[in-house]
Parts: C-alpha cells; structure tokens; sequence
C-alpha cells in the first residue's frame, strides 16, 4: 500500500477511531500501523498530526498490536521516536503524547515483565522524568510531562500491584519535596503503591514486627516478581474477608504517613482526595492495629461536601469501619443527610437517583442482612421519608424512583395510610394517561403500576381499584393494548402465584365482549383482538365468551365480506390460542363453528385456508396431539420456525425470520459459460439426405411459425455461484430464486429462476435463462436474488447486470432435424431472394469487407459461424451463413474470399439489425487480425 | 477508580443521534477483562452503542408507541445506571453496564466506569467507587461544553478542545480533576519558595488588588392548586456564589451568614470542598427533621480557602413544606367559559383554528389574573414578557387584566405561561410560571409553579466576611453592595 500524504491522516484517523473494524476492512492492522510509525518518524509531519496520529494507538492498541511481539516493536519504535524528539517546551505535549502511548501500547499487551527490555526502559525513563521535582533541572514548561509520568508510573501500579513496592521511600521523598500543584500526582502515586505493598505485605507468610517500617523505608529496584502473580482486590464490603497484617507489626511509621496524607488531602482535588481517601481506607482496614479513628478529623469536611464522589467514599468508610468510626448518632445523621441529598433543589436528577439508591444500600452498623439487594436501613422511617413523596412535576426516573424507596419504607411500616398515599399518586398518574399524556407518561404509568404491585401484590383492597381503573384506561384508549399486555406479562413473572394479572385479563376480557358492535370500528378492533388473544393464553379465564364474541362480531359485521386479511388473521391468532387452551372442551362446538364459518365466509382465500387447516386439527386431532403440533416450533431451531411459520403464534422473536434482510455486499454472481460447455441443439448436423423436392420449402418452412411459440426464444446459460470470498454465514444457501429486471422494452419479462440450494465448495449450479425478445437487440438485465441461509433467515442480495450481447441471441436455422443440406442452401437460397430489399420494406443490404490476415478465413467462420453455416465451398472459397434472431429476423450472409480481402454481402429483413452486425463482424475480424500479430 | 470509556452524542430532536465523540481507556479496559473473566464485555464500537443507549433513554422510534425494549414495565428506570443490550455482530445480546448518562440540551454524555468486582452477581452501584467518579468527570464535562449559558456553535468549538482537555484532566481513565476550558496559566518561572504546597485545584496566584464577591440568589418554588382543600406547596433554595481575588498561595477566608429577624433557618447546606471544616451544628439542620424549635439558626459560618475562579460556596434549602409566608403575589383563578363565549373572544382575536377548536370541543378555558394580583407589586409595570405554549394571551394593560384563552386543541396536560414584569424602581426581576392542566370543569386543581428569583436580596441574607490575608483588613463587616448585579 503506498505511503498516504501526511495531510490525509486526520481524515484517515478519525475513519479509524469511528469503526475500527470497518475501517481495517479495507486495509490491514499491520499495513496501518507501519504507516503510522513511518510517518511519526518523519520530520516533515507537523507535530499536532503526529499527537493526532497517536491517537489510534492510545485508544485501539489491542487492534493494532494483536500480538506481543508487535506490541514490543511498537513500543521500541515509539520509544525511538521518544528519545528523537528534541527536548524542547515546543514539542513537551508530543512527548506527552508519546509517553502516554507507549505505556498504553505496554500496559494493554500485558508486556509490562521482567527482562523485556522496553518495559524496564520505559519505566526508568518515567522515573527519571518524575525526579525532577519543582521543575528545577528542566522548569516549568516541562511539568506537564512530569504529570504524564507520574499518571504512567500510577497506571503501571494499578495494573501490575506492587510494582512499586520497593520504592515507597523514594517515592515519599518526592511527594514530600514537590510544592507545585503537581504534588497530587506524586501523592496519589504514593497512596496507591503504599496501598499495594501492604497488600503484599499481608499475603507474606511470616511478617516480622519491623517489616513494615522496613517497608516504607525501602528504596530498591522495581519489584517485578509482583508483576508474575496479579492481586486479588480487596473488597471492602463488611462481610467480606480482608486480609490482615498481624497485630504485632510496628505501625507508628505507618501511622505517621496516614496522618500526613490525610492532613494534606484538602490540597488535592475532590476527585483525587476521593481517591486517595479510598486508598488509605484500604491500608488502615488491612493494618489493624491502625485505629480507623485517624479519619475522625475529616468526617465533619466531608459529610457537609457537596461534592459526590467524596461523600462516596464516606459512605465506604462508613461500609468498612462501621461502629470503630460512626457511632450510631454519626450513623442516624448521615442517613438524614441522604436523604436531604436526594430531593436537594440544586442538585442534579442523575445525582439524587443515585443517593437514592444508596440510601438502599446503606451501609448500617449492624445491617440485619447483606446479601447485596436492596433493603431499607432500619432508621429510614416513614417520617423520614416523607420528603421523597414524588410530584407530578418530578421527571419520570425520579418519580419512579421514589416510588420504589416509599413503597419500600411503607412496606416495613405497614402503614395503611402510606399506601393510600401512593395509591392517590398512581390515581393522578392515571388521570395524565387518561387526558393523552405524552408516550413517556403512558410507560411511566405502567412502571409505577409495575413497583406498586411489586410491593402491595397482596393488599387486595387497592389490586382490585388498580384492575378497575386500568379497564377504564382501555376503554377510553384501547391502543394502550400493547402496555397492559406487557405489564400483565412482567407481573405475572414476577409475582407468580398472584391471580391478579389473570383477574386484570379477565377484566378486559369481559370489558371487550360487551363492547356494542357499533363501537368496534376497524383499528380499535386489531388492539381487542391483541388482547382476547392474551386472553386465551390464560387458564383460568373462561373463554366461552370470547368465542362468542367473535363468532357475533363475524355474523353481525361486514368484516367477512370485506376480507380484511388482517382482521382475519388476529381472529386466527386468537383462535390458535384458544386451540391450545387447556379447557378447549368446555368452547369446544363454538370454536368449530367459528372456524367452519370463517372458512365458508371469509373473503380471503389465505384466511379460509388457515381456518380450514385449523377446523381440521380441531376435529381431527387428540387434545394432546394437537397442543403438541401448535407447540413445536417455539424455542425450537430456526428451521423449525419457518416450516411452521403458518401455524406458529406471532411473537417478536419470529419477526427476524420473517422479514428479509439485506446483503451488505453481492453474495452471488452470474457466469455465463462459454460456448463449448453449452448444448444448444444442433440443427447444423444434416439429417440423411432425403430430397423432398417437391415441397416449397419456403413455405414448409414458414409454417412452422404459425406456432407463436415456435422458435421464440433464446435460452443463455450462466454458472451460479460465490462472489468471491462471502462470509461463512452464506457458505449454504437454500432456495435462492433468482429474479431479473430488463432495462428495456425489446423483451419479454424474464421469468424468475429457483434454485433449490448452492453448497460453498461444491460445484456451482447451472442455470438458463429464457429470453423472448421481440426485437433481438443487445441489452442488459439487472438481477438480484432472495434465498434463505441455514439458520432460516431470508436475504436479498444484488447480483452484477448481466450483459446480453448480440452474438448471445443468435440461434441457427431453425428447420426440421431431417432437413438436408440440400434443402438447407435451397431455404438460404429461397429466403435470400425474398429478402432483397424492396422499396418501403424493413429488409436491408450491406457489404462489408476485410482483410484476411494470417489465419484463414476458414478459421474466421469456423470460429465464429459454425453453428449457422449453411454451404460453403473451397474452390473459390466462399461460405453461406444465415443467423436466425428470434422472434423471427434472419440475417444472411455471403463470405468470399478473393485475393487479399475477404468481401461480406449482408441481407437482413431488419435494417436496425445493421449497425450490431457491423460491429460483431468487425470485432471478429479484429480478433483475428489481433491474433496474427 | 477509573472510566473504560467516554461518549458525548448529539441528538437533536426528531432526529438520530450522532457519536460526537468518545474515548476509551485500553489500560482500564484490560483491567476489565482481567476482572470480569468469563462476563466480560467489550466496549463496542461506537455505532454499536448509539442505539441500545438512545433506546434506554426512550429516545428511539418516536413514532412507535410501544416498544418493548423500551416501554416495558419490567425494564425500570429508576437507576441512575443503564444496562444497554447490545445488538450487532460485536457481542450481540451481551449486556454492558453500568453505563452512566447525562442529558442535557440535544447533548448525552455517557461512560462507563469500571466494575472493580469480582465476576458474580453484579453488585450494588453504590458499592462501585468508579460510579460517583464517573458522575463527577460527567458533570465537568458538562459544566466544560455547555457551561455558561454556551450556545449551539459555542459548544462545537469546545468539543474541538476537549481531547487537549482531557489529556490533562483524564489522560489514563481515572478522572483527576475537571476539565477546565482555559489552559492554565503557564507555570511562574521562579519555581515558588516557600513551605506551602499549592493546591492542585488551584493552579495559579493572583496578583493585583484584594477583592472578594458574595452574592446570595434564592428561588421561591411554589405549587398552587388553588382548592382550599390542598395546602400549596412551597419551596425556598439557594445558592452562595463568591469570587475571591486574594494573593498569596493559601489564603483563608470566612463567611457568615446571619439570618435577618424572623427568618427561616437554613437547612440541607451543601458546602463546596474548598470548605475546610464546618461545625456539626451547621450540618445537623435538616429539611427531613420536622421538629424546629431548637433549630440551629445561625450565624453561618463557611471558613475555606478560595480556588481562582468564582465558585458556589454552599447551596440550602429553607421553608420546606410549609405553608408560604406570604401569600403568592400572583393569583390566577380559572373557571370555565360557555362555548359561546369562548368562541367569541377567539374571533376577537381573529384566530379561525382556534374558533374551530372552540366550536368543536366547546370545553375552552379561560384564565385571568385580576388588577389586584398585578397591583401587589409596589412601583409600575413597565414591560411584560408573556409567552405561552398553547392558547392565546391578551393583555389589557390599562386594566392590568391578563386573560389567557386556553381553547381545547393539543394534547398536552400542561400548559405553561411564562410570564417576565418587570418593574421600574424595583432591583427584582420575577419569573413567574403558571401552568394548567387541560381539565374540564372547575372542580379540577389549578396547579401553578411560581418562581421568584431575587438578585441580592438583602433583607433575606446578611453577610459578614472576614479575610485572613497578609496586607487586607481582618474582619470587612457589611461592606458588600448588594445592589449591584455582579
């Protein structure tokens, strides 16, 4: 691939950063990062397009470097690049950039180990830049790479822990030394590799009493055994197990640092004291001689923050030291701060949903369970939680938010008046719905709905309001089926020995059945059938009445008479249900009266049929037999699906079979076969010679025509197969039918062709095409073709245009096989005179001539006409060819050979025909003078 | 502690949405994979997000009115994370989470923190520290592009500048402070003596003259049902914003804030992080308390030490849920008119639509707000700013009478008069907003939302600031001006 112009690679960069795979589809991984580093070496390319150029590598490295060995070379010739740089404030956020990638490049091919040169390169070079602290030896326009540095040295710690572990004496003397805001970085650096050597430390089998003195002391090399073996976390929940150092160890160095950092932390941003924060929680939690009371001066800062994620890690102190750092007070008071959190006026929704949510998971001092799901602290009272009482003018997440923790808090109360409280609010959630509230109203209606009955499935009292003023809601709004059918869904999955969601089903049932005829106008009468059909599925809804429902909506109304296939087929799905239903007995004569009546009635021929095919399982078949043909399919495989698609119920799952997808690229193509391969009948070959001169041959012949179909056609046969390299996907196709388009009106329309299946590596399939053209020009046809994959999908794939050409619609004389060769060249002859050109007659003659070259004219038409040839003679060489062209064209041809030149005397009963003949006879002869050169 | 991935969309209403950009963190990524083993899920490719994630938020398919993998009732919403299922070749059916979002103004921002957890059931969100990480980048993100009332083309230039932003604000996927719009100033060339570290939030010093701005804004919420048998609703929050122009490395300044006689005590402070320590009494005051006798109820005091840029020093709420003070300044009354009448003060207004609204429905409204509620105002009406979202307005100004002709077309429940007076001879600028509901009859509740905003309301909020600084006055009592918009 040749080396793209540096100008071209922020287009090139940003098509890779938007869809990296589709952009290596026309490239390779390898190919676009030598690209890459070639021109990050080069110096011409401006320094703002190398940072933009590194972008690929900071962002994809696992793409571009698939393997560790590449990785290493990327790294190394990054690295290069480095140390090429000159060391200039002018080209620091290069170098920045380039840092950060090479320990990304390192970081993500897992190559940060022992004895990989680059590896322990670039992690000497990190240190070396993070010593210049206060910017002495560079100054200050150097310090953004110092921070890079430090950030690299943090994310190499964090992902190989302990790393560092040998260093923290070092590492404590630069944060301690640097003054500039930059200390946050050397400080965040020290707490997390402070935090990953007391790790280490407590997984050592015998830690002696100055261990721990002698590790904060340390000041060696880098620890790259750490690097062999990854750290388990240390999960700070209250239950869990925390590995410990014994309480012998001397803590007061420890002790010393934690108090510093701590004193210091104000000087950090509130993300990165949150950070810190939470490291130093990790190391007194593992130190435990350490008492958690250190932080004691903080809390107060902290509690009053407004700031989210230090109060999240307050909550984690709170989860990991319990009652040793928050009394019970501290405990009551946090939880009121939470909840003040949660409804604060000026705080953002995304905040407050997830103060919410941490007010369900509080960390309690003495939590009652900890399994992980919510549970509401025992302090949380009703009182309390008052304040989060939702309002209509809280946005839908909040609201349903709230609603959960309340319904919640009323639970364990067991407050009557609570529910009724949030009852009144679902009631004015309802009257929204009810005025045509906006689309998220409506779902947030029915989310409400959902965590109401979640909580109060059993308190009958408001469940049978709710299924009464849900009924009302469909009668005004019947296209709210599609809601209420999924809410009966999820609470019947979720509260499952509950009858209320049949109770709801039952009430919309009876609701639809009474409706007046009148009243069931065309669309709301698809929704009632949605739910009658959800009906059916039901046990223990009696189902005589939607039977008769239908069997009065048919009777009554038009809609047999208008054939509505819609229409027909949700009465269908609803009676398939009903095949299924368990107490098919008890409807049994009505449903077949149903059937029987749409199979007579129905204007639709589909919607009989299907009835028919019903009305026979009905009577035909054991219950069991049939529940066990109308359950086949569901789940089951792809295959199955299709085969059954006629009797299956709709679902969403089915649609993807159903519908037919689109090939992003052509997956078959059209070959034509060459001429040898194809059998067209050969009328060439004479029959015996039997002379039947007494018969006008003109005429015998010209009778065959008063059969319009005689003659009519040009069959061309193409190879199906593969467009090249196409995805496994297609590597089986079944029942491709080939459809094609004609660009013109000089043909017939070309009927569709099938062919049953098309094997990946077995031998492509022959296929004709018929062509009936009224006049036999040249043209192009375009094809496409649906077909069906293996696992049951359907696709439609456009196929290359298929060139007709001239030559393709030549078919010889068309004359009865016993004809002799006398009797052919008497027809030539006789057709020949016929043909001469009278004045206002389409007929036409020419003369063409052309120069013989080395091959012989006889090779000329051998190739070329042998199949139309009717004499020809040697002495003087001349040859008579007659093309047929359906419908009925001729043209004839007389080819002499005299001294240099070959002379061809044209007649064509079709002058239009001229200009395609020239041009075919010309490009033969071409050819063949080509050939001789 | 970190981000796997960042996204920030555009979608502008009624169309698709659109990856403006996005990030991800390979080093935090293969960190993931380590972690989650078996279930872990790849960040996808961005188109691969884009439509799980708008699905999530509802915002695909509006033409559609139910769509299960957005409507249904089990899928609940009441999280502040998202789980997007992916579609796609790339891990389809794969469930990514905990992605957070943010919406605002045509623009989603979106990540995806890190689940440091081992693989298992998934664990409570509160329990993962990148979460409230996550929702902290987010927020600064948002505060960086749309900030300060930036518009359309505002905004777009920011995006430009956001990956030099986040190489010094997030380079390697743990967020280390916010994104700041200006490059810092570059570093002194004298490296700073001296034994105080600088802070890191605060990258520079200032030099000059010695200036620190209080200014107090509150707003007044109000819901109004205008039935004697529901108590209106009323909510008091504000916010303190200072800008400390002091020299030195770590100056420390207080703020006190004493309430006027007869005022509510502040409740539910939320203090800025510069606040270096606050006493608990100050903290305890808490709208979810109900007993009020012994309230704390000042002085207030907020000693910190100043970042360079102007900052909200503490947000409160007070008067929670109770019955207002004062009674609302505006009162709107409604009552349905007879169709008749309805449809003639809209031919009045020359509106044929609407007369055939009125025609058809006959169940028009009409409101007015009477000379009197206008009058409650001292001073003179010099300009109205009206708007309303359905219905007409007219106003009579002579008479002070306002009546809003709600008509019957549209389908919105609500319906929102925004409505700006300004007064000559008044330092208050009001907003007030009615709104509606499309109800029948008068038996129905009027709810209203009122919103007051007063600038430098100084009857309300006392100030005192005291300056800890080498050459400035220990205590400045009183020497704000108030009357001054900042």
């Amino acid at each position: 691939m040749a080396a793209p112009n540096p100008e071209g690679w922020p287009q090139r960069v940003a098509a890779f950063s938007c869809s990296p795979s589709h952009f290596l589809s026309s490239t390779t991984p390898e190919d676009f990062l030598s690209d890459l580093l070639q021109d990050l070496k080069d110096d011409k390319v401006s320094e703002s397009t190398k940072v933009l150029m590194l972008g690929p590598l900071q962002e994809h490295p696992t793409i571009l470097c698939p393997s560790p060995q590449v990785g290493e070379q990327t790294a190394v010739a990054l690295l290069g690049i480095f140390s090429r740089t000159a060391h200039t404030p002018k080209s620091v956020n290069l170098k920045c950039h380039l840092m950060l990638s090479i320990a990304t490049v390192l970081i993500s091919t897992s190559f940060v180990k022992q004895g990989v040169k680059v590896a322990e390169g670039f992690l000497d070079l990190l240190f070396q830049t993070a010593q210049d602290t206060n910017d002495q030896k560079h100054g200050g326009m150097f310090r953004p790479l110092r921070a890079i540095a430090c950030d690299c040295l943090r994310e190499m710690e964090t992902c190989c822990p302990g790393l560092l572990s040998h260093k923290l004496e070092a590492l404590y003397s630069l944060k301690q030394q640097e003054m500039t805001p930059l200390h946050q970085a050397y400080t965040l650096l020290y707490g997390v590799a402070l935090r990953n050597a007391v790790h280490c430390l407590t997984l050592q089998k015998d830690v002696m009493d100055g261990d721990l003195k002698k590790l904060l002391a340390s000041n060696e090399g880098f620890a790259w055994k750490a690097t062999e073996k990854p750290l388990e976390l240390v999960q700070l929940t209250t239950m869990s197990q925390i590995p410990v150092l014994p309480s012998n160890v001397e803590t007061k160095e420890l002790k010393s640092v934690v108090s510093l950092l701590l004193e210091e932390c104000y000087l950090l941003t509130p993300v990165m004291q949150a950070a810190l924060l939470r490291e130093l929680t990790q190391v007194v939690s593992m130190v435990q001689s350490l008492s958690p009371a250190i932080f004691k001066s903080q809390l107060l800062r902290l509690f009053g923050t407004v700031e989210i994620s230090l109060l999240h890690s307050t909550l984690q102190m709170k989860g990991t030291f319990t009652d040793s750092l928050f009394t019970a007070e501290d405990e009551n008071f946090l939880l009121k701060r939470l909840v003040g959190m949660a409804q604060h006026p000026l705080l953002s929704t995304p905040q407050k949903l997830f103060y919410i949510e941490c007010i369900l998971h509080f960390p309690e001092n003495r939590p009652i369970s900890s399994n992980g799901e919510e549970s509401l602290p025992v302090l949380v009272t009703p009182r309390m939680a008052a304040s989060l009482f939702p309002t209509v003018f809280n946005d839908s997440s909040t609201m349903l938010s709230r609603l959960n923790i309340l319904s919640l808090v009323y639970l364990e109360a067991d407050e009557e008046e609570g529910i009724g409280y949030i009852f009144d609010h679902l009631m004015a959630l309802h009257k929204i719905v009810d005025h045509h509230g906006t689309r998220e109203m409506t779902t947030t209606f029915f989310r409400a709905v959902y965590i109401f009955m979640q909580n109060f499935y059993l308190n009958e009292k408001y469940t049978r309001d709710l299924i009464e003023s849900l009924s009302e809601l469909y009668r005004s709004h019947y296209t709210l089926a599609p809601n209420l059918i999924n809410l009966v869904d999820s609470t019947q999955k979720l509260l499952e020995d509950s009858s209320w969601p049949t109770d709801l089903l039952k009430a919309l049932q009876m609701l639809i059945v009474e409706l007046p005829l009148q009243q069931l106008v065309h669309q709301s009468l698809q929704w009632h059938l949605k739910v009658l059909g959800r009906v059916a599925k039901e046990e223990q809804a009696s189902q005589r009445s939607t039977v008769r429902f239908l069997l009065n909506l048919l009777i009554n109304s038009s809609l047999c008479g208008l054939g509505d296939w819609r229409i027909g087929n949700a009465v269908l799905s609803v009676c398939r249900n009903l095949l299924q239903h368990p107490n098919l007995d008890q409807v049994f004569i009505e449903l077949a009266d149903l059937l029987q009546f749409m199979m007579h009635s129905f204007e639709d021929v589909d919607i009989q049929d299907h009835a028919r095919f019903y009305y026979t399982l009905l009577t035909n078949l054991s219950k069991e037999k049939l529940s066990g043909v109308l359950n086949m399919g569901t789940g089951e495989s792809q295959a199955k699906i299709r085969s059954l698609s006629s009797i299956m119920a709709e679902s969403e799952e089915l649609s993807s079979s159903l519908t037919v997808h689109r090939t992003r690229q052509p997956v078959l193509k059209l070959v034509k076969l060459s001429e040898d391969g194809i059998s067209k009948p050969d009328h060439s070959s004479s029959g015996p010679e039997d002379s039947t001169p007494d018969v006008d041959l003109l005429k015998v012949y010209q009778n065959q025509f008063l059969n319009p179909e005689f003659a009519s056609v040009v069959i061309l046969k193409y190879h199906l197969t593969f467009a090249g390299e196409v995805d496994a996907l297609y590597h089986k196709l079944f029942c491709i039918c080939l459809h094609f388009e004609q660009t013109d009106s000089n043909y017939e329309r070309v009927s569709d062709v099938s062919v049953p299946c098309l094997i990946y590596d077995r031998k492509p399939c022959v296929v004709s095409l018929t062509l009936k053209p009224w006049r036999p020009y040249p043209t192009v046809l375009h094809a496409s073709a649906i077909f069906t994959t293996e696992d049951g999908l359907s696709w439609h794939t456009q196929l290359d245009p298929i060139l007709i050409g001239f030559p393709d619609l030549f078919l010889p004389l068309p004359v009865p096989v016993h004809w002799s060769q006398g009797s052919r060249e008497q027809l030539f002859h006789q057709l020949w005179k016929s043909l001469c050109p009278e004045e206002s007659s389409q007929s036409a003659t020419s003369l063409f001539c052309f120069e013989v070259g080395e091959r012989s004219l006889r090779e000329v038409i051998e190739s070329s006409f042998h199949k139309y040839l009717v004499s020809k003679q040697l002495n003087p060489e001349s040859y008579k060819v007659l093309l047929f062209l359906p419908p009925q064209f001729y043209v004839l041809l007389k080819i002499k050979n005299s001294e240099d030149a070959a002379s061809v005397s044209i007649i064509t009963d079709n002058w239009k025909l001229l200009p395609f003949i020239n041009s075919y006879i010309k490009c033969i002869t071409d050819y063949s003078a080509d050939r001789t050169q | 502690m970190s981000i796997r991935a960042l996204w920030i969309i555009s979608q502008e209403k009624g169309e698709s949405g659109k990856v403006r950009f996005s990030r991800r963190y390979p080093t935090v990524e293969s960190r993931a994979s380590r972690l989650g083993r078996g279930s872990y899920v790849p960040v996808p490719e961005d188109s691969a997000l884009l439509r799980p994630l708008l699905t999530d938020l509802g915002l695909t398919d509006p033409e559609k009115p139910f769509v299960e993998a957005r409507d249904g009732c089990s899928r609940l919403h009441r999280t502040a994370a998202l789980e997007l299922v992916l579609e796609g070749r790339q891990g389809a059916g794969a469930a990514l989470w905990p992605v957070l979002a943010i919406s605002q103004a045509g623009l989603i921002l979106a990540c995806l923190p890190l689940v440091e957890a081992p693989p298992g059931p998934r664990p409570p969100l509160p329990s993962l520290a990148s979460v409230s990480q996550g929702f902290s980048l987010l927020a600064g993100l948002q505060a960086f592009l749309s900030g300060s009332g930036a518009g359309k083309a505002e905004v777009e230039s920011r995006l430009a500048l956001l990956p030099a932003a986040l190489m010094q604000a997030c380079p390697l996927g743990t967020p280390l402070e916010t994104p700041q719009l200006c490059q810092p100033l570059p570093p002194p060339t004298v490296p700073l003596a001296g034994p105080q570290k600088q802070p890191a939030w605060k990258p520079g010093v200032h030099r000059g003259r010695a200036l620190v701005s209080v200014a107090v804004s509150e707003q007044v919420r109000s819901m109004q049902y205008g039935n004697r048998a529901r108590t209106d609703l009323w909510d008091v929050y504000g916010t303190v914003t200072c800008k400390c122009d002091l020299e030195g490395v770590l100056p420390t300044v207080t703020v006190t804030l004493s309430l006027p006689p007869n005022g509510s005590p502040l409740q539910d402070i939320l203090a800025h992080p510069c606040v270096s320590s606050l006493d608990s009494s100050l903290l305890t005051a808490s709208s979810v308390d109900e007993s009020d006798g012994s309230a704390f109820s000042g002085p207030y005091k907020f000693p910190f030490s100043p970042p360079l840029e102007p900052f909200h020093l503490c947000f409160y709420t007070s008067q929670k849920k109770r019955t207002c003070p004062t009674q609302p300044r505006l009162l709107l009354s409604h009552r349905p008119l007879p169709s008749l009448r309805s449809t003639e003060q809209a031919a009045r207004a020359g509106d044929a639509e609407e007369l055939r609204a009125g025609r058809q429905a006959g169940r028009s409204q009409c409101l007015r707000m009477s000379r009197s509620s206008l009058m409650s105002f001292r001073g003179q009406l010099t300009n109205t700013d009206l708007r309303v979202t359905s219905g007409q307005l007219e106003v009579a100004r002579e008479k002070s009478l306002l009546v809003w002709v709600l008509g019957s077309a549209g389908t919105d429940l609500l319906r929102v008069l925004h409505l700006e007076l300004h007064w000559r001879s008044s330092r208050f600028l009001r907003t007030d907003e009615a709104v509606a509901p499309q109800e029948e009859g008068s038996a129905v509740p009027l709810r209203s939302q009122m919103q007051e905003r007063l600038l430098f309301h100084e009857s309300r909020v006392r100030c005192l600031i005291m300056m800890d600084s080498s050459s400035e006055p220990l205590t400045n009592e009183g020497n704000c001006d108030f009357n001054q918009p900042p």
